[in-house]
């Protein structure tokens, strides 16, 4: 004879092996089933068959988690991904956890975000510049400003070269494109050049600028701002940064 | 991810938010019951594998635009249930724009063409 509990109890089991472990989302999954089995039994359905189609509709587990996996990753898993991953492009390869600083975690962390935002699938140079634009305690709002740059200029000059991709929101990490990779190592030179410990958010933009072909750097050349320049504009606002603290 | 013997699978799956949020919008519902509606609408064109519609309402609920709360009925049995909020609107009404303008361009290109 089938009960209808013990399979339920049964199936939260499997679930549970393969790694769907929230008992709130196994809550609302079970009570999805329930909803479904008293459906199926209501148009005929023995309780058993209503069972069995209700788990054959709701998915399989395995597939069930890894989405839940993609909803549920949260930034503290995204951020040491992208800072994994960003430490294989410019040769590095962790236990050096202090090449990047906290501000341009956050920007490689914006920068997704912008891509996403686009419906891109790819995190190219002008998603990283825009994190760069979008940061609250990075220095390039203010050197651009400093340049007679408007940071909204660069965003709109940047909407007029590129347009939204077709894709929904794609769930998995987004990989960069070869001339992010390029400006990262640039920006790893700056760092080197400069005797800084680790790079920041302004070695990012100079090492943009210096890739050259992108979509950021044809944006900062159109709206004038050239390496040599902000070069100097960078040393002069962290000197007085210096000086302030 | 869906079932797509109808609609095809990209548009299955960009339409998910702007219909969860238009559901929503006319009020409080749980995910079978969502999931019910746009079988029932779309005169069950529009198939979701199941469980694959609830990673999407807590990606939603993490983004800020719905909440949720659980409600027992009377028979013990308890749901989540889902409600939109003001970032929900919001996002709805940029979706609605945007669906909007991809229709009408659509509609006047196949102005007066057969297919």
């Amino acid at each position: 004879m089938f009960n209808l509990e013990q399979a339920i109890a049964e199936w939260r089991r499997h679930m549970l092996a393969a790694g769907v472990e929230n008992p709130n989302v196994l809550d609302e999954l079970e009570s999805h089933l329930r909803d479904d089995v008293e459906q199926r039994k209501r148009l005929g359905a023995s309780t058993q068959e209503s069972f069995e189609s209700a788990v054959q509709r709701i998915g399989q587990p395995a597939a069930l988690e890894s989405e839940f996996a993609k909803a549920g990753a949260g930034r503290g898993a995204r951020l040491q991904r992208l800072k994994g991953a960003f430490l294989r492009f410019i040769g590095l390869t962790p236990p050096y956890p202090n090449a990047l600083t906290a501000s341009a975690r956050e920007i490689l962390e914006l920068g997704d975000k912008e891509a996403r935002g686009f419906h891109h699938d790819f995190i190219g140079t002008e998603h990283v510049l825009l994190g760069l634009l979008e940061s609250k305690t990075g220095v390039v709002p203010a050197v651009l400003q400093r340049m007679g740059v408007d940071s909204r200029l660069v965003r709109s000059e940047i909407e007029k070269i590129v347009g939204n991709g077709p894709m929904a929101r794609p769930g998995h990490s987004l990989p960069y494109t070869p001339r992010v990779k390029k400006a990262l190592q640039l920006a790893g030179g700056e760092a080197r050049v400069l005797k800084q410990p680790r790079i920041g958010c302004e070695h990012i933009f100079l090492g943009l600028l210096l890739e050259g072909g992108g979509v950021a750097a044809l944006v900062l050349k159109t709206l004038g701002v050239n390496i040599g320049a902000a070069r100097e504009q960078i040393l002069l606002h962290l000197g007085r940064k210096e000086r302030d603290t | 991810m869906y079932d797509f013997d109808m609609i095809e699978r990209e548009l299955v799956a960009a339409s998910t938010e702007p219909l969860i949020l238009s559901l929503l919008s006319k009020g409080e519902s749980y995910g079978y019951e969502l999931i019910q509606e746009v079988r029932r609408l779309s005169g069950d064109k529009i198939k979701w594998t199941d469980g694959m519609l609830y990673p999407v309402l807590h990606r939603m609920e993490a983004t800020g635009w719905i909440q949720s709360r659980w409600v027992e009925s009377e028979n013990g049995r308890k749901r989540k249930y889902y409600s939109i909020n003001k970032d929900g609107h919001q996002a709805l009404k940029d979706k609605r724009e945007q669906w909007t303008l991809i229709s009408s361009v659509l509609s006047g290109l196949w102005k007066g063409q057969h297919v």
